[in-house]
């Protein structure tokens, strides 16, 4: 009996690639996301990098959910075609390493839709904003991209492997709907679409693809009651949720926010080419992950401080004081502590006051005020020293920045001068 | 070369019994399952393609067991479905291509030269190249058998292979099937029993997971010699005769009806004595079994015959 050889598996793989590729879906997929890709990345008043982003944003969210469909639409292939006796009956045809070629070939052929979106994207904006662009952006969406996907695809193929109907790609896709809604409370534990989770996406995608290996090897018809399947399915929740805990437990909820230098060098461009502040996700003194887009629609002061500053302390009660003073204006006041520890911030929170949003970026800083340049959101403002305070306006425009300690007057004037009149 | 099976016995989840312990030794040659609907050929036939596994008993091709031996009964194996399709953005060329790697033709000279000569087997040379979703029943039947035949199987098992074959198509796999008979065991099923006469040198009928004849076909038609009658009938006579005898047939002719009928004398005006046909021996072979069915009998005609 003669084992399978490299250009066998080559050949396979062409061929599973071409299955994969022929048809209306691939080509209708592809063209779908190269629309919304190019619709994203042309609406007004985005730079090279806003763009790039809304549109791994758009490959993220959107195209995970479809590549989902894909996926499980590859693993019920032979159900469908009616094609599973004649490719069960080979010699090879139950082997792993058809369902790992299965799985890659799919696999190339959503990186090949994801690649058709960027291109979309670059050369909308082009086409829109005349504005050169840059590798990073690119770099970064393709990074985050290729991961997330690649365990939706898992997460589809697996489920309507052991189900066998598409019901399970749909519950797959809950995933994808599920974590955007509810963010704030399972993001920390669950988001995998965090680029900073990707070994806990790796080992997930790992255990995937195995169960679907063993799946697989046995015939169709041979599988037993359905409530077996679901007892796979509930172990394999257990699993994932009592890994996250675990994680969550040994290293608390924000460990896994390591600072990302493609996002921050990203973040920082946007700063420089966009009058917008930079969005930003951090996690508060009890972990959870608050947005600056949580606070639209209203004028922010956002101070950059680190416990080790003397003058920090002061710019937290100042402008916990002005707070009053501008409280019929929904004045927000959101102080982003860089440091090394999220603990460290907790003595300041009475000084802050209790409607001043505490937030933590993780980083380090010294007893001058120089700071190491190594937090994502603080590098994303270009923040140089600490304490630095930025006024932003209704529109998130930074329309005032004060480095070092601050007067009262000065914050005042900057504030009314964000309001306008 | 040989396929054996012992007390083969398949329960599905839903408590449906498909086979009751069935006894059966296929020597090489044509071997044909006859048998209704729901007789358990389809659930045999996919046992001995390792696509199910038997409940109990045991089943054996070329000497490996398909339980436990899986792989190297699929090496052994040429299968063709019932029911099945192929991908339709393939062509037909492609299409086998992929089979035959999935069924480990490594070399890729020795794969062309092999998907040239099954295409032209089934006649199907002259569109190779024509995508598998364009083409019609009776040609995706016939790229069905010749998947079947890719890997120069020792085993071929054809699950209804006529089906939607035109006269033509029928004749051609007739034809290839005495071709490659030789040395290797052909196994096919049908529930058209005239079929089975034309190519099977041997065959079982089955019914209701049971094995009801194993044996030659003239070993089934023997013991019907001089009962078998064709009596000229009016319409309104046939229920009377359907009364009175065991019928195995009604035909039209050209002045009125004519039906066939077992009996071991006979007297009636219009009668005159015929030869046995396979679908009398059938239809008989059912009545009897049905009208026992508590008490199954088991006939072997095998039994004093060398395997």
């Amino acid at each position: 009996m003669s084992r399978p050889d490299l250009p066998q598996l080559v050949a396979l793989f062409a061929q599973e690639c071409r299955i994969a590729f022929r048809g209306a879906a691939f080509w209708s997929l592809a063209a779908a996301s190269a629309l919304v890709a190019a619709w994203r990345a042309a609406t007004p008043g985005a730079t090279s990098a806003i763009a790039a982003y809304r549109a791994a944003e758009v490959i993220l969210l959107g195209l995970g959910v479809l590549a989902i469909f894909l996926a499980a639409a590859s693993a019920a292939r032979d159900r469908r075609q009616r094609a599973a006796q004649l490719v069960l009956a080979k010699p090879q045809g139950s082997s792993p390493s058809l369902v790992l070629l299965r799985f890659a070939a799919v696999w190339v052929s959503l990186a090949v839709i994801s690649a058709i979106a960027l291109a979309a994207t670059s050369l909308a904006q082009i086409a829109v904003s005349g504005t050169a662009w840059h590798p990073y952006p690119y770099a970064h969406a393709l990074a985050r991209t290729i991961l997330p996907v690649g365990l939706a695809a898992a997460l589809g193929f697996s489920l309507s492997t052991i189900f066998t109907t598409s019901l399970a790609s749909a519950v797959a896709a809950i995933y994808w709907v599920v974590i955007p809604l509810t963010r704030p409370h399972v993001a920390t534990v669950f988001d995998l679409t965090l680029s900073q989770h990707w070994p806990f996406a790796a080992l997930l995608t790992a255990l995937l693809m195995l169960l679907t290996a063993a799946f697989y090897a046995r015939p169709i018809r041979d599988r037993g009651p359905a409530t077996a399947h679901l007892g796979w399915a509930v172990a394999l929740l257990l699993l994932a949720t009592s890994v996250a805990a675990y994680s969550v437990a040994t290293n608390g909820a924000d460990a896994l926010l390591d600072p990302d230098p493609i996002l921050s060098a990203i973040a920082a461009q946007s700063c420089l080419a966009d009058p917008r502040a930079p969005g930003f996700w951090l996690p508060d003194a009890h972990g959870r992950l608050i947005a600056l887009s949580d606070h639209t629609n209203r004028p922010i002061v956002l101070t950059f401080w680190g416990p080790a500053v003397g003058e920090s302390a002061r710019s937290l009660i100042l402008i916990r004081d002005l707070a009053a003073e501008f409280r019929s204006l929904g004045l927000a006041r959101i102080a982003v502590c860089v440091d090394r520890d999220r603990a460290a911030m907790q003595p300041f929170i009475g000084d802050a006051g209790s409607d001043t949003v505490m937030l933590w970026d993780r980083g380090r800083h010294f007893g001058d005020g120089t700071y190491a340049g190594d937090s994502p959101a603080a590098v994303a403002y270009d923040v140089g020293e600490l304490p630095t305070t930025f006024i932003l306006d209704r529109e998130r425009r930074v329309t005032g920045r004060i480095i070092g300690d601050a007067s009262p007057d000065r914050v005042r004037a900057e504030v009314t001068r964000a309001i306008g009149p | 070369m040989q396929v054996e099976i012992t007390g083969l016995r398949k329960v599905y989840p839903g408590g449906v019994v498909a086979l009751k312990g069935l006894d059966l030794t296929i020597p090489p040659g044509i071997f044909g399952l006859l048998g209704p609907n729901g007789s358990g050929k389809t659930t045999l036939m996919r046992i001995l393609a390792t696509l199910l596994e038997p409940t109990a008993g045991n089943a054996r091709v070329g000497g490996y067991d398909v339980r436990t031996e899986k792989a190297s009964v699929r090496e052994l194996l040429g299968y063709l479905p019932e029911e099945f399709g192929f991908y339709p953005n393939l062509t037909a060329y492609e299409m086998l291509d992929y089979l035959a790697l999935l069924g480990r033709i490594n070399d890729p000279k020795e794969r062309r030269a092999r998907i040239e000569q099954s295409l032209h087997r089934v006649d199907l040379d002259q569109v190779t190249g024509r995508r598998v979703g364009t083409f019609s029943s009776g040609m995706k039947r016939r790229l069905g058998i010749a998947q079947a035949i890719l890997n120069n199987p020792r085993v071929l098992i054809l699950d209804e292979p006529a089906s939607g074959l035109d006269p033509e198509g029928r004749v051609r796999l007739r034809d290839l099937l005495a071709e490659l008979a030789g040395d290797r065991v052909v196994i096919l099923s049908t529930h058209i029993v005239n079929e089975v006469a034309s190519i099977a040198q041997r065959l079982a009928i089955l019914r209701r997971g049971q094995c009801l004849f194993r044996g030659r076909v003239s070993d089934l038609l023997e013991p019907l010699k001089g009962t078998t009658w064709i009596i000229d009938i009016n319409e309104d006579e046939l229920s009377r005769v359907r009364q009175d005898f065991e019928v195995t047939g009604v035909f039209r002719s050209a002045t009125g009806m004519q039906v066939r009928v077992l009996a071991n004398a006979m007297s009636h005006p219009r009668v005159h004595a015929t030869e046995p046909t396979l679908d009398d021996a059938y239809v008989a072979l059912m009545n009897r079994d049905a009208a026992q069915t508590d008490t199954p009998c088991e006939r072997d005609a095998e039994q004093d015959e060398p395997a």
